[in-house]
């Protein structure tokens, strides 16, 4: 009688489900889930309604409430919004909940809810100090100017091939220039009449 | 493996609806409609109109059946309701009470 059940990925059940085995969730319930065995909402499966059953291992969402006879364990991914009740519940990293935790019996593993809400309060404050810490020794050291030259030329220069057709005539002497500044240091303060002149010398 | 699976032990009230191969061997009451292969299990009771490419039945069923492709009735399947099919064939072993339409 306890055999599993799989309602996969791409199927919709829109009513009560409920018996005695296992069923595992890939696609999408809309209705109660009534087991007695356990039931897994796997990653990308879906409920709408009340799930009960033996153990209840969530990695998908639920919208309703969870109910179990031994544990109610929210997984990395999970999402519910709705009630847990248990004699064991545990909510692990990543796991998202909206709804009030009942653990009857034995001692919660509900602790990490905090964990949300704590931290985000003091890391801003911490960010805050180390910027200023890290800013001082940037501008002290200032000794390599040459690398960021480079830097900044390769930026142009890549500017230049994206925007060739549009912007060019401006880019294009920043990349020539360190190439043929060494050889010809004269040519650019000769008149017209210059070079003609110079031929005639060397000839 | 199928890609929905409702168990023995597993009762269904309700309509189901799906784009992969659906098995049915526990209880399911309602309508099950799929794109893809319905198959009834021998232990299975389906009080529900099934929709599907092909379907094929072992168990009990209780409502019409419409299928593009086939239906099969195994032997020991039971069907009472109507089935529209291209194609249709009845084991032997198997009872139906139903019209048969294979669009002649």
């Amino acid at each position: 009688m306890s055999q599993s059940s799989v309602i996969g990925a791409g199927t919709i059940v829109r009513g009560n489900v409920e018996g005695e085995g296992s069923l595992e969730i890939f696609g999408r319930v809309e209705g109660d889930v009534s087991m007695g065995g356990e039931v897994t909402v796997s990653e990308g499966g879906a409920v709408r309604g009340n799930v009960a059953g033996e153990k209840i291992s969530v990695h998908g969402a639920v919208q309703g409430d969870l109910l179990a006879t031994q544990a109610v364990l929210l997984e990395r991914g999970a999402k519910v919004v709705g009630d847990l009740s248990a004699p064991r519940v545990g909510i692990a990293n990543g796991a998202l909940v909206r709804g009030t935790v009942r653990t009857e019996g034995e001692p919660a593993l509900a602790a990490p809810n905090k964990r949300v809400a704590a931290p985000a309060v003091f890391k801003p404050s911490a960010f805050a100090a180390k910027p200023v810490a890290k800013a001082e020794p940037k501008l002290a050291p200032p000794v390599e100017p040459d690398d960021e030259d480079d830097e900044d030329e390769e930026d142009d220069y890549d500017y230049d091939q994206q925007r060739e057709a549009a912007v060019m005539p401006p880019a294009r002497p920043k990349e020539k220039e360190p190439e043929r500044r060494p050889p010809p240091p004269v040519l650019p303060s000769l008149g017209k009449g210059a070079k003609a002149k110079k031929k005639k010398h060397r000839d | 493996m199928a890609g929905t699976v409702i168990g023995e032990g597993l009762s269904i009230e309700g309509d189901v609806t799906s784009d992969e191969e659906v098995v049915v061997q526990g209880n399911l009451r309602g309508k099950l409609t799929s794109t893809d292969a319905v198959s009834i299990g021998p232990s299975s009771v389906v009080q529900a109109d099934i929709s599907g490419q092909s379907v094929s039945i072992a168990g009990q069923v209780v409502g019409d059946i419409t299928a593009p492709e086939r239906v099969d009735i195994q032997a020991g399947g039971r069907l009472v309701g109507d089935v529209k099919a291209a194609r249709f064939t009845i084991a032997d072993g198997a009872s139906f009470k139903g019209a048969v339409d294979m669009e002649v």
